[in-house]
């Protein structure tokens, strides 16, 4: 064994035990007979083929439609916040930065029944109307965009962060120079900043999508269960379903989904080759 | 003092001492905790029986180290002593036919001292005297469990918009009126919206249902799930009530309406129909709990200990008042128990309508196809949110 090797034993067992054993104790489950708790089972394809045969899509779609929409949503939203951060908000920058951090000191749950208390019926924002107009509007609580404002709420500090990171990374110098080269703020923005900061926004909007496809709170308390995402049918098979295989099927496919999607955008925006470029 | 300096050879000697001493302290630690057992005691429940102010009492006064986990499904916390958990847990609170038609004959859950816990059942209400049916075996000899809380538990209305007179008589159709569609929310109680679709459909949950039933059962669970405008959790039901979004919810009872009658919501009431699809013609389902001694292999001293710390007046006034939801306890039975009791305490678990209700009620019983049913609910909620 070489001493490299003999050095990083320690790291490499602490992986295989912390990482690697658990995630493979979940694929080898999901090969296990429906509703056995036991790895000792003859293994069979059963969970993969009830899951191909239900309804068991319309929560991917969900999950993967929520995630895609958040992604979108926070890359518009936070681009400028970013730009600002960087760029304009000078000696405010820091104090604008600590409080967009501040929130997450606080459990995503509290935050989230924050949003209902504001939102219901006769709550903080419709109650407030109710008695300075006289006017009652629906609720938007436990609806579709409900559920998307809670997710871009939660997600926003994931989607900020490397975007600030990626537009510090843009050197003055570049911009001064396509400037004096007579380029139009436009063509700044479009050819040289944009471009430059790719890394940054790539790297927020996956660390969003990943996130965001595992969410399950805004659907639940947001959005009264209105949707049901793919973990919540997770939830399910592990607690009242008992049925531990197939939630580990639907683990390992959501898994395998977001893995290929993920990679398939890392291959269309090589990170290496993007900040190679610098 | 010397340094030795660590050399390459001499830094791996040192690291195999180190690892041997951790290893022996380690092994001197496991016979020192198998020891230890006399103070230690590790509970499986539903909440309350976790919160500080049962627990720390009996802490202070064993000088005990106790754990409580606390889990809002039978299912789960069974399926936890199957997988093996037996060696971790003393004591098992689920509800009342778990013990004696599947821990016991299964070896999860052992018998009970008889001469030491049967005469605690002739303090409780009348109709849990000894030999109360679910605190025995099938055969009727043995004393495995002890029951405290229990509830009705059927679905909850907010009297302002429907009355208990109207709700109790028009019982589980309340959910096969079409114009209640978007008036109604579901607990997130999926064991029980089972049992309550079953009724909602017009037959009894607690058998084995026919290919027609499961048929009529598929059509009221996507029909429900479809009209309803939330499901969530107690504290979303309660709070959707208060506020108006919903008028009424699906599962639910004192145990579920108690906390917001507790803060002065007293609209908020579990509703027992009066007539229903049960065995006998009754309208409701009622709980009760029951808590096991486990078949744990170094079962801790502590757990009839516990079971028996309980009982007493006080202890069983702060179990039906812990945090969380508030119920009734058997032991209010005995009137040192009962005094303890404020008028409050009293309005926020329905005591005006408790009895009559638990005569309405058919006490929860396990739904032989159970998983083929919430397989069809789980897929029809997940349908309804596909538009």
């Amino acid at each position: 064994m070489s001493p490299g090797l003999r050095s990083a034993l320690p790291v490499v067992l602490f992986l295989i035990a912390g990482f690697a054993a658990p995630l493979i104790a979940v694929i080898w489950f999901s090969f296990m007979p429906a509703r056995t708790f036991s790895f000792g089972g003859t293994p069979t394809l059963e969970n993969y083929t009830t899951i191909i045969e239900s309804s068991n899509y319309i929560s991917f779609l969900w999950s993967l439609g929520l995630g895609a929409v958040t992604v979108t949503l926070l890359a518009l939203i936070c681009y400028p916040i970013a730009y600002g951060l960087v760029r304009i908000f000078g000696k405010w920058s820091t104090l604008i930065t600590l409080l967009f951090t501040i929130p997450l000191f606080v459990s995503e749950n509290i935050r989230l029944y924050g949003w209902v208390l504001f939102l219901i019926k006769n709550g903080v924002l419709l109650g407030t109307i109710k008695s300075v107009f006289g006017v009652e509007p629906e609720s938007i609580l436990f609806t579709l965009p409900a559920i998307v404002l809670g997710m871009v709420y939660v997600y926003f500090p994931f989607m900020l962060f490397p975007m600030t990171l990626g537009i510090s990374m843009v050197p003055q110098d570049t911009r001064d120079a396509a400037m004096d080269l007579g380029a139009s703020r436009w063509q700044v923005f479009r050819e040289v900043e944009l471009p430059l900061s790719m890394p940054g926004i790539l790297i927020g909007c996956l660390l969003t999508f990943v996130l965001a496809v595992g969410a399950i709170a805004e659907a639940k308390v947001l959005g009264g269960q209105q949707i049901i995402p793919i973990t919540h049918d997770i939830e399910i098979a592990f607690t009242y379903a008992q049925n531990w295989p197939l939630g580990a099927a639907l683990s390992v496919l959501l898994m395998a989904v977001v893995g290929t999607l993920v990679l398939i955008v890392l291959r269309r925006f090589n990170l290496d080759q993007l900040l190679g470029r610098r | 003092m010397t340094r030795t300096p660590i050399s390459r050879r001499n830094f791996m000697q040192q690291s195999a001492l180190w690892a041997a001493a951790f290893a022996g302290a380690g092994a001197a630690t496991t016979g020192l905790a198998h020891a230890a057992r006399e103070k230690e005691l590790n509970i499986l429940c539903w909440e309350g029986y976790n919160s500080a102010q049962v627990l720390d009492p009996f802490r202070s006064s064993r000088g005990a180290t106790v754990k409580a986990e606390s889990l809002t499904n039978d299912p789960t916390m069974i399926n936890r002593l199957r997988a093996g958990e037996t060696k971790i847990w003393d004591l098992i609170n689920v509800n009342n036919p778990w013990a004696r038609k599947i821990m016991l004959p299964e070896g999860l859950i052992k018998p009970l001292d008889k001469s030491k816990f049967e005469p605690f059942f002739n303090a409780m209400m009348p109709e849990f005297k000894a030999p109360y049916k679910w605190a025995m075996d099938e055969a009727g000899a043995e004393l495995i469990g002890m029951a405290q809380r229990f509830g009705p538990y059927s679905f909850v209305v907010n009297t302002d918009k429907v009355s208990r007179a109207a709700a109790e008589d028009q019982g589980w159709n309340l959910w096969n009126d079409p114009a209640n569609a978007g008036k109604y929310g579901i607990l997130e109680s999926d064991d029980w919206n089972v049992f309550c679709l079953c009724a909602i459909s017009g037959f009894d949950p607690f058998k084995v249902h026919s290919d027609d039933e499961v048929a009529k059962f598929t059509e009221t669970a996507k029909r429900v799930f479809k009209g309803a405008k939330l499901v969530g959790d107690i504290a979303t039901m309660n709070q959707a009530m208060v506020a108006g979004e919903i008028d009424f919810h699906l599962t639910g009872g004192t145990y579920s309406a108690s906390p917001a009658r507790a803060d002065g919501q007293p609209q908020i009431r579990g509703i027992t129909p009066k007539s229903g699809p049960f065995q006998g013609g009754k309208g409701g389902i009622a709980w009760i709990e029951i808590t096991s001694v486990v078949n744990n292999p170094e079962l801790s001293p502590l757990a009839e200990d516990f079971l028996a710390y309980v009982q007493a007046p006080d202890v069983s006034h702060t179990v039906a008042f812990a945090e969380g939801t508030f119920n009734p306890v058997t032991q209010m039975g005995n009137p040192e128990c009962f005094k303890l009791f404020s008028k409050e305490e009293l309005d926020a678990i329905q005591w005006d309508s408790l009895a009559e209700e638990m005569g309405r009620s058919v006490e929860y019983d396990i739904v032989p196809d159970y998983d083929k049913l919430l397989d069809i609910m789980t897929a029809a909620k997940r349908e309804a949110s596909g538009g």
